[in-house]
């Protein structure tokens, strides 16, 4: 059910907040010891929370489209009272004493938190195939991981267990789990949701989002938390007359496994179809902006966790390799990094004078197999965390909103994600075409058969 | 270029043997493609700071 539907169901009193976070907690438990989606269930506070929404709920009190949802936080996200692992052995034990903001602003809108998703360990990688707590598994396809770093949130949401659930994004840690896992996925413009409360990992870099089974489920989660919301929510049955599409004809569509590209040109169609004014374009040079990003973020995440180096060995491998990289890293480059980013975003910049929206596929492949480090896409093999990233991490180094939605499936069934970009502050804009698409394409909101 | 191996060992503490042949072929590979880069920054470049107006 979508957030909308759940919504209708409490005010009509088909069920009680108390009935559905039973639910809720009793899908968990039943789903929980195959997808390992959740580090932690918060089902004692979220019993008690439940009745006192019933109880507003009784006496006129309506938060809003949020009041009585269940919502899932990404485990480096804190919240007063519960743990908040960031995915780590470091963490393991770690109590916040408040409430990242974001958890906040959504308990304030009425959502009741159930419970703490895993993730790839400090939110630094993408298979969320964690050493500590165990490899997060994609419930399109056991065998497969559900993407990172945002795993568990976004294996939760395509499996049902909740319909909104939250995530951070440094390099696409937001849209690879949902491309892969056939949800929907945004990452604000940068800044635009606070970052208070959440475990920093890109100091530059790093935003917070959130994963939702519905484009119009997102919208109604980014209203509490954005920055000068507008409140906005997608029509039914919106066109996209008028609006102007940009398609890359260079980096995004190359390197890309045809079952994506596939699923990207029809979705390219579908855009036409829909009234949209789509044009070709040539971005500038996207390797560069991935070359600055990767140094930016292996120097900020060194700075932040090369301080437990006397504990190297509670580090996951991977983990080490990359905090020795970064601070490894001379001053100077990390600057001239942050310089050439700065002409890049001018650069890039001048794209929106002619265009509303970009698309591009969110990932080149479908989700790998837990354990493979390589993937092959036609005849070239690349390393899998570098080829996740590389049609993300460009909009984290320009700071751009970005929306990923699935757009298809493999001939293997897996999910297929489409990215869509916009200026920064126009989430509205994303909200508008990814619902006019999910209307179209009738897939998005389809959960994996259990 | 950088001698890598030679940092590593420098660093306190240094980076274990065991994990520089993963630690540096990336940064030699970052390394050659910031030197491209940089030549074309213009000396009154300033940092990035998350704001689009900056000229």
């Amino acid at each position: 059910m979508t957030i909308a539907e759940i919504g209708a169901a409490l005010r009509s009193k088909k069920i009680s907040v108390r009935e559905l976070t039973e639910e809720t907690l009793q899908r968990i438990a039943d789903a929980n010891p195959r997808l390992n989606a959740f580090i932690t269930v918060t089902g004692v506070a979220a019993r008690l929370r439940a009745a006192v929404l019933d109880h507003e709920l009784a006496c006129g009190v309506d938060r809003g489209p949020l009041h009585g949802i269940p919502i899932a936080h990404k485990d480096n996200i804190f919240t007063r009272g519960v743990r908040t692992t960031g995915g780590s052995k470091i963490f393991a034990d770690f109590v916040p004493d408040y409430d990242a903001t974001i958890v906040s602003q959504l308990n304030d809108a009425g959502a009741n938190v159930i419970g703490k998703t895993g993730l790839h360990e400090f939110a630094y990688g993408i298979t969320s195939n964690n050493p500590h707590f165990g490899a997060i598994r994609n419930p399109w396809d056991p065998e497969r991981v559900p993407g990172g770093s945002s795993g568990g949130s976004a294996a939760a949401v395509a499996a049902g267990l909740v319909p909104l659930a939250t995530g951070t994004d440094t390099g696409g840690s937001i849209r690879i789990p949902a491309a892969f896992c056939g949800v929907v996925g945004l990452k604000p413009t940068y800044e635009r949701v606070s970052r208070r409360g959440v475990m920093p990992l890109g100091l530059t870099l790093d935003h917070a989002g959130v994963l939702a089974a519905t484009v119009r489920d997102v919208a109604l989660a980014l209203s509490p938390i954005a920055k000068h919301s507008s409140g906005y929510r997608p029509v039914t049955h919106a066109d996209l007359r008028g609006m102007r599409i940009g398609v890359p004809e260079n980096f995004f569509v190359e390197r890309i496994a045809p079952d994506v590209m596939l699923s990207f040109r029809a979705a390219v169609q579908t855009v036409a179809a829909l009234g949209a004014h789509v044009t070709e374009i040539k971005l500038p040079d996207v390797e560069a902006i991935n070359v600055a990003g990767r140094i930016v973020q292996l120097s900020e995440v060194s700075a932040l966790l090369a301080r437990y180096l006397d504990r190297r060995d509670e580090f996951g491998r991977d983990i080490q390799v990359l905090v020795e990289q970064g601070r490894l890293i001379p001053a100077i480059d990390y600057l001239n990094a942050q310089r050439v980013r700065t002409v890049l975003v001018r650069d890039f910049s001048k794209i929106w004078k002619h265009l509303d929206c970009l698309m591009t596929p969110a990932t080149p492949m479908t989700a790998p197999k837990i354990g493979e480090m390589n993937v092959a896409i036609g005849t070239f093999t690349e390393d899998v965390r570098t080829a996740a990233t590389r049609l993300t991490r460009p909009f984290n180094v320009l700071g751009w909103p970005a929306l990923a939605l699935p757009c298809g499936f493999s001939s293997a069934g897996m999910p297929i994600g489409l990215q869509m970009v916009a200026p920064p502050q126009q989430e509205d804009t994303l909200l508008q075409a990814g619902a006019a698409l999910e209307d179209a394409f009738g897939i998005v909101g389809r959960h994996p058969p259990t | 270029m950088t001698n890598w191996k030679a940092l590593a060992a420098a660093a306190e503490p240094p980076v274990p043997e065991n994990l520089l042949p993963d630690v540096i072929p990336a940064l030699e590979e970052l390394e050659a493609a910031l030197r491209v880069l940089e030549r074309d920054i213009a000396p009154e470049t300033l940092l990035w700071n998350g704001r689009e107006d900056e000229e």
